[in-house]
């Protein structure tokens, strides 16, 4: 009997392990965020720019019709951005917002259409908010709880504050990227199945706006 | 109800958890993140180290996919690449909180099934599942040249297929365990006034760890208690449980990967479909091994809870029914919450 209980005792972090294990993405997303601010300084929406990995800007481009093979126009494209801006309403468009710790929602998008370029495909769209608002401390994440999708902000310029205030300031925290935890692999850490880091952080998009 | 020892007892207690920890933990990760609908505080379950690095390698070998893919169109020999990224991704994606391991380990542990069975069972829900992902890929995409949206929509209506045969097979299996459990509840009460003998030479085939499989006559029957609503153990076991196999691979393999489905359109975008195909099927052996692995510790978790509860009176043989019950019971709840979205499963490519 004991072991056997050994042997589970041994098992168990790795089965641990395996079924903790959650998704992983299979699309990726390199982002562009604009805040767009009416002139008395609330925040009337946001406009992204969300350019896909070329796997799935292939996928998705799938079965249109173009009159000339390999380019796609922004008419060809607008049945499949349409899609797009309908699909991600279930998923709260990956975008949200707190304004002094108040959840902040958005209307359906307006004005979204795709281009492509380079293999790649990318949506623009903009989601204005439900209720303009005004906030000392805006927080929006960009990020896909399931992981199905991976958001990265792009590398140059990734956000831009539109007629915000003047003395706004911009701060973005980018999701580690999962190397960092793989540093982090010892022993201990395969042992205990690794119960210590947080996941959700591991994704998330931070973008914070302190304004006078 | 005969009274453990509290070694005993706790010996028991832990092979149960290791048991049902395969689909626990799949379960509670999965409800941490559904539904998807609106905005929600961050998430924040507790996972680190070897999981970020699982997730580390399964992302760099599926975006290696399509870089591979690109690099065959001019050199064919980045095709064996391609295979051995594919091998790699199987194997590590299939131990992410897919349903499917989960609903045949269930199903292995409910049922008095073998190791080789399930080894067996978990290879062929995965070739059925790269076929299946070919088989939409190749009619919807290559054949009838319909749009993503599409066939997004025919994966969607064969993922709510899987999980409603998931929970039809679920109240099957529940309602045959439960019938046994029930069982062997009444002669677990009547057992102080039957006479021992058959009990001792029971105990006898246990401590002497011999597999059950064939001649563990189950006191159930010796007790004469009435109808068992169930086969016995060893007629499931028998011929008739391919066929009952057979119903689980179905249900788990009839849902095809969302990897694989964005593989194969986007090797027929690159005129490599061949290509694309053979990664499928690579990938889905890479998912077998693991499932296999996952399967077999089920069985053997099995084993051990049935020897280390089966030196008692009658309280033994309520146990592994209970544990069977519990396992069905499992697959049902999979199956239902799958369907009502109470559980996420991998998304489809629907965006």
């Amino acid at each position: 009997v004991a072991l056997a209980l050994r042997r589970l005792a041994l098992l168990l972090p790795l089965l641990l392990g395996a079924t903790v294990a959650q998704a992983h993405p299979h699309v990726w997303i390199s982002a562009v965020s604009e805040l767009l601010y009416a002139p008395d300084g609330t925040l009337t929406g946001v406009r992204h720019a969300w350019t896909f990995d070329d796997m799935f800007s292939t996928y998705a481009l799938q079965g249109i019709e173009t009159r000339q093979k390999g380019v796609y126009t922004r008419e060809e494209l607008a049945p499949l951005a349409q899609t797009n801006a309908e699909s991600l309403k279930e998923f709260a468009y990956f975008t949200f917002a707190k304004a002094d710790g108040t959840k902040q929602r958005f209307e359906d998008p307006v004005d979204y259409f795709l281009d492509y370029n380079n293999s790649q495909l990318t949506l623009h769209f903009t989601l204005p908010a439900k209720t303009p608002f005004k906030a000392k401390q805006l927080v929006l994440d960009v990020f896909d709880r399931t992981y199905f999708i991976d958001f990265q902000m792009a590398d140059k310029d990734p956000v831009r504050l539109v007629g915000a205030p003047e003395g706004c300031k911009m701060q973005l925290q980018r999701p580690n990227d999962g190397s960092a935890s793989a540093q982090a692999l010892n022993e201990q850490t395969f042992a205990s199945g690794g119960a210590n880091a947080n996941f959700g952080m591991m994704f998330a998009n931070k973008i914070t706006v302190d304004c006078p | 109800m005969t009274r453990l020892p509290p070694l005993r007892a706790l010996a028991t207690c832990f092979a149960l958890i290791a048991l049902f920890v395969t689909v626990d933990g799949a379960i509670h990760v999965a409800m941490a993140q559904t539904p998807f609908g609106g905005p929600r505080p961050a998430p924040e379950p507790q996972v680190g180290g070897f999981v970020g690095w699982l997730l580390a390698r399964q992302s760099e070998f599926y975006r290696e996919i399509s870089a591979t893919i690109r690099a065959a169109k001019s050199d064919g020999s980045a095709v064996w690449t391609l295979l051995a990224i594919s091998f790699a991704y199987g194997i590590f994606h299939a131990a992410g909180p897919g349903h499917g391991k989960a609903v045949i380990s269930s199903y292995l542990v409910a049922n008095q099934e073998t190791a080789w069975r399930g080894i067996v069972l978990s290879f062929a829900s995965a070739l059925m599942q790269a076929l299946v992902a070919v088989a939409v890929v190749a009619v919807g995409a290559w054949l009838l040249n319909v749009t993503a949206k599409t066939m997004c929509g025919a994966e969607k209506a064969i993922e709510i297929a899987s999980y409603g045969l998931i929970a039809i097979f679920g109240a099957r299996l529940v309602w045959t365990k439960g019938g046994a459990f029930i069982s062997a509840l009444q002669a677990d009460r009547r057992q102080p006034a039957l006479a021992a003998a058959a009990h001792q030479h029971h105990d006898h085939d246990h401590y002497h760890g011999h597999d059950h499989d064939h001649h563990g006559h189950d006191h159930v029957h010796d007790a004469h208690c009435g109808h068992s609503h169930g086969p016995a153990p060893d007629e499931l076991a028998g011929p008739g449980g391919w066929r009952r196999g057979l119903a689980a691979v179905l249900t788990v393999g009839i849902r095809p990967c969302s990897g694989a489905i964005l593989v194969l359109v986007f090797a027929l975008a690159q005129g490599l479909f061949w290509a694309g195909i053979a990664a499928t099927f690579v990938m889905g052996l890479g998912t077998a091994i693991t499932v296999a692995t996952i399967a077999v510790v089920a069985v053997f978790a099995k084993d051990v809870a049935r020897r280390l509860s089966g030196g008692r009176d009658g309280g033994g043989a309520l146990i592994m029914r209970g544990i069977e019950f519990g396992a069905a019971g499992l697959v049902l709840l999979f199956g239902a919450g799958l369907l009502f979205g109470y559980i996420a499963a991998e998304r489809t490519t629907c965006l």
